[in-house]
């Protein structure tokens, strides 16, 4: 039997009450107001100074009431379980605009899982009878009718793959490795799509796509709408069943799935197959020697660096932590692990970043807000959908920050991502490429697998 | 006391003063200011809050209500650790002075600094390491680095410098402040027009200190000049461990009885017992004997001395001179010399304490689901029978004894910080603590001892009771700048 919104935030309520409203969430770096950085730079949104803590819940940013920050949003939580408060269209209209990209749990000191607490909430607000919000309600009602938001028909789900030449991975019966495409890189950045898969076919991968494949749930386990999600779960999980390993290249897909999926399981079942993102396969054959890339005379001298998508980084990073949490017999002792494992799983697209420098010549440089104090791009949490302007003004936040390293082409690791990032960069004039780590050695042909067996 | 609820009415009054940007009673938004935890475990969900800007806007909301005789409760921006002073009953308008979030004025030569309500100490660290590396303001160290500067300096506590020169209260000058009938005071030497805020007894009779410890009962602060300090390169801390609380009372007198010298080099002195190490993990993740933490070199009770120095040889001095009067004190005097051992700092942890401001005083909520300082003043000889008392206190209800003892100009007073971790899920332990915090009070009262920040309905009635003279003055005095009794009505048992 799965779990409805108010259960989870019940199963939560010790976590809850563990803030004590201290506010450190607002920040990046919220421990090292001394930390050196960049200095101050003017951006399209605004003047920033990199250096110390600094605000990065898009949300409050951009609200500036208390009930906008994480803080005020845990004590709503709160109210809400002690009766204090009562679930409204006001309290909708100020949970909803959050990202959920987890900054502020990255953050606490009492390692508050915040994000699982702000959906939770949000998908009891909705079991409650408060309506979503228009928007929510529309995409709501295109993942019922095709089985994605974005209103693309099933039939043309792998047409990307078809246009490519790669038809042939189409229900490929023979594979054990299924690649789970995702909404946004299937019907909006079929560049990702085609580079991925292109990636896997160099590297001499069977792969299979599903033809049964339907939009993962993300943007429904993020907006409360619980029901949906669940639905899109299970007929992903039938889906996929019979493969043992399926690899990603959305963010939000493989974090839905790996880790949301799961918690919104009966407590009796377990993911059917192992997943994995397609940048951790890359970098893992980086670090056996296994691959290497080519010289690239258009990339050489370009100033790259990477942004963190949330799903992938900080999301996993949390989890992860939460995890060893929980298995750890002496917390004292194991939180040093605990980072590094954390600091180790930040590390690994950087690998490839790294070796991008050293094989092609790119100039990565890092922003100021990285790895667990990265800022979100603003896409995520049915913010995107919900509310554009926001989530593009979040967007060019980030961008001014890429700018103010003087960065040519701004990477990430998510479609999602991707798309906000690059719809802000033409908005706004931001004067960058935004292209994904993928694609970018998809594009430019940079594989060199001579060295795999 | 009667006040009004404000309506529909008053809100259009606020939105009419600060724009409808800026004034709301929406539910969700009112729920979220409230604050259960670190300092007070009472706070009630405000009917509006309104965010001004403007000295005049505090002006003009400050008479409205006081006409129609609404409660005011002003926040500055941090909840809890450096404010922590929410809405209680009636509620009222709470005013979240958040946007008054500017550094005003940075002057080397007089040495301070001029800020906003708003801005948090986090944001002064940040801007003085930024533009003036060579000083730095007096930051609480462990409250959060959301907490505010002028929220500290109300609450006249504790800060990095407290055992150099003395209460956080001492290291503000003058400020400005609105007062419900309309007046804005400068006080000190800003009373005069054309006058920096160099002097805080300014013109005659004192009205900053009459302000200090406040809690928002008599005017919204909209401005203060913050002492800075040297912030010179050469630091370290030194540790020494002890057994028992009467061993480090009294080698931190010693000290601290010194006045010159080392005494004004050990900028913050502080200390307590393991379970301040312990209680910052989850109760089932730590091992509760004290075996395992002596095995990792931890004594039962401690004192560390932070030094400042302007050169390594002045640092050498006051390190070796520390050690010197430790070793004697161990020889001589000591109740249990074996016990009293220096202990060693691995470079990193030396790091770490140094780093300011931090959030070390925060994870206390991850034994259980909650935590609450309940802080008094001591003379500081008796800061020892304090900690066996309130430990003693703690075991019986069933708490961790976990206890933070900090000198306050050079061991002329001790602040004494119990921090009561618990479950604040479980009403049963929140009636617990309450039960502990009266007993405990009564007790603290009889000996002469006083609440940090009174909480409303135990500490200040408790305290006031005892004290009617003092608080017949303090409400004829209160009356003359709110006549109506609006500021932050019931806070300190006024009116």
């Amino acid at each position: 039997m799965a779990k409805t919104g108010m259960e989870r935030l019940k199963e939560l309520k010790k976590e809850i009450y563990k803030c004590i409203h201290c506010k450190a969430c607002r920040f990046a770096y919220s421990g090292e107001p001394s930390r050196a950085g960049i200095g101050e730079f003017t951006g399209k949104q605004g003047t920033v100074l990199y250096e110390g803590m600094i605000d990065a819940c898009p949300a409050g940013i951009e609200y500036g009431w208390e009930a906008f920050w994480n803080a005020g949003k845990i004590w709503i939580a709160r109210s809400i379980l002690s009766g204090d408060l009562e679930f409204s269209d006001e309290v909708r209209d100020v949970i909803m605009p959050c990202i959920t990209c987890g900054q502020c749990s990255a953050q606490c000191e009492n390692k508050i899982p915040t994000v699982d607490i702000i959906e939770s909430l949000r998908a009891a607000c909705i079991e409650s009878g408060v309506p979503m919000i228009e928007k929510h309600q529309l995409v709501d009602r295109l993942v019922k009718e095709l089985n994605n938001p974005y209103g693309g028909k099933a039939e043309e789900r792998f047409k990307w793959a078809k246009d490519a030449g790669l038809g042939k991975y189409i229900n490929n019966k023979n594979a054990k490795v299924g690649y789970y495409v995702g909404c946004t890189a299937s019907y909006r950045q079929v560049e990702v799509a085609v580079a991925t898969a292109k990636i896997f076919e160099q590297l001499g991968i069977d792969f299979t796509l599903i033809e049964e494949e339907v939009c993962c749930g993300s943007p429904f386990f993020r907006v409360g709408a619980v029901d949906t999600a669940q639905e899109l779960m299970k007929k992903n999980l039938e889906a996929f069943k019979n493969l043992d390993m399926v690899y990603f290249s959305c963010a939000g897909c493989y974090r839905t799935i790996t880790i949301d999926y799961p918690k919104w399981m009966a407590e009796d079942e377990k993911l059917p197959f192992k997943t994995m993102h397609a940048f951790e396969l890359v970098s893992k054959l980086i670090t056996e020697g296994k691959i290497e890339f080519k010289p690239n005379k258009e990339l050489k001298g370009k100033v790259v660096t990477y942004h963190d998508p949330c799903h992938t980084g900080r999301h996993f990073a949390l989890e992860m932590e939460q995890e060893m949490i929980k298995n750890s017999k002496n917390l004292m002792f194991d939180m040093r692990k605990i980072n590094k494992a954390i600091d180790e799983w930040f590390e690994i697209p950087r690998v490839i970043l790294r070796k991008l420098e050293e094989d092609v010549g790119i100039k990565f440089t890092e922003m100021y807000r990285i790895k667990n104090n990265s800022m979100c791009c603003g896409a995520g949490g049915g913010v995107r959908a919900g509310y554009p302007d926001f989530s593009l003004r979040t967007a060019s936040l980030r961008c001014d920050e890429a700018n103010a390293i003087k960065a040519d082409i701004l990477t990430t690791e998510c479609p999602f991502c991707w798309r906000n990032l690059s719809d802000a960069n033409d908005q706004y004039n931001h004067g960058m490429q935004v292209m994904g780590v993928l694609e970018m050695i998809s594009k430019y042909n940079l594989l060199d697998t001579s060295n795999l067996k | 006391m009667s006040y009004k609820l404000p309506d529909d009415k008053d809100l259009d009054a606020m939105i009419g003063i600060v724009g409808k940007e800026y004034a709301t009673n929406n539910k969700a938004i009112t729920a979220s200011y409230l604050s259960k935890s670190v300092m007070g475990l009472e706070s009630q969900i405000p009917d509006i809050v309104v965010r001004p800007k403007y000295i005049e806007e505090i002006r003009k909301i400050l008479l409205y209500c006081s006409a129609e005789k609404i409660a005011v409760s002003p926040i500055s921006a941090g909840l809890s650790g450096g404010f922590a002073c929410p809405t209680i009953k009636p509620a009222g308008v709470m005013l979240d002075l958040g946007r008054m979030n500017r550094i005003i004025e940075v002057d080397t030569e007089n040495r301070y600094v001029v800020v906003e309500p708003g801005v948090t100490i986090g944001e002064l660290w940040a801007y003085m390491h930024k533009n003036y590396p060579e000083w730095a303001p007096p930051v609480p160290d462990g409250a959060p680095p959301a907490s505010t500067v002028m929220g500290d300096a109300i609450d006249r506590g504790f800060s990095l410098y407290t055992s150099s020169v003395g209460p956080q209260g001492d290291n503000f000058m003058c400020g400005e402040i609105v007062f419900p009938n309309g007046d804005i005071v400068r006080t000190g030497s800003w009373a005069l027009p054309f006058a920096k805020p160099f002097y805080k007894y300014g013109l005659g009779p004192d009205i900053w200190s009459f302000l200090m410890g406040s809690q928002g009962t008599l005017g919204v602060m909209t401005k203060v000049a913050v002492k800075i300090y040297p912030h010179p390169k050469f630091k370290t801390v030194v540790v020494w461990g002890m057994s028992n609380p009467e061993d480090m009372q009294n080698l931190t007198l010693e000290i601290g009885k010194q006045e010159f010298g080392i005494a004004h080099n050990t900028v913050m002195v502080q200390g307590g017992n393991y379970p301040l190490v312990m209680t910052r993990w989850p109760k089932d993740k730590v091992p509760h004997d004290y075996e395992f933490y002596e095995q990792l070199g931890i004594s039962k009770w401690w004192m560390n001395w932070e030094c400042w120095a302007q050169t390594q040889e002045e640092l050498d001095y006051v390190v070796n001179r520390i050690n010197k009067m430790a070793e004697d004190f161990k020889k001589n005097r000591a109740k249990d010399p074996d016990s009293i051992k220096p202990q060693e700092l691995h470079p990193k942890q030396i790091a770490s304490r140094l780093k300011k401001p931090n959030k070390i005083a925060v994870p206390y909520a991850f034994w259980e689901a909650g935590f609450l300082f309940i802080t008094f003043y001591t003379p500081w000889n008796e800061c020892a029978h304090f900690a066996e008392m309130y430990t003693a206190a703690m075991e019986k209800y069933g708490f961790p004894p976990v206890m933070w003892i900090a000198s306050i100009e050079r061991c002329r007073q001790a602040i004494c910080m119990p921090i009561i971790c618990f479950d604040s899920s479980k009403q049963s332990d929140l009636e617990k603590v309450q039960d502990m915090n009266r007993e405990t009070t009564e007790y603290a009262l009889k000996q002469g001892w006083l609440n940090y920040r009174p909480d409303p309905y135990i500490h200040a009635p408790l305290t006031y009771s005892q004290a009617g003279m003092y608080w017949k003055y303090l409400r004829m005095m209160k009356k003359t700048f709110d006549p109506n009794m609006i500021m932050h009505p019931g806070r300190l048992a006024l009116p």
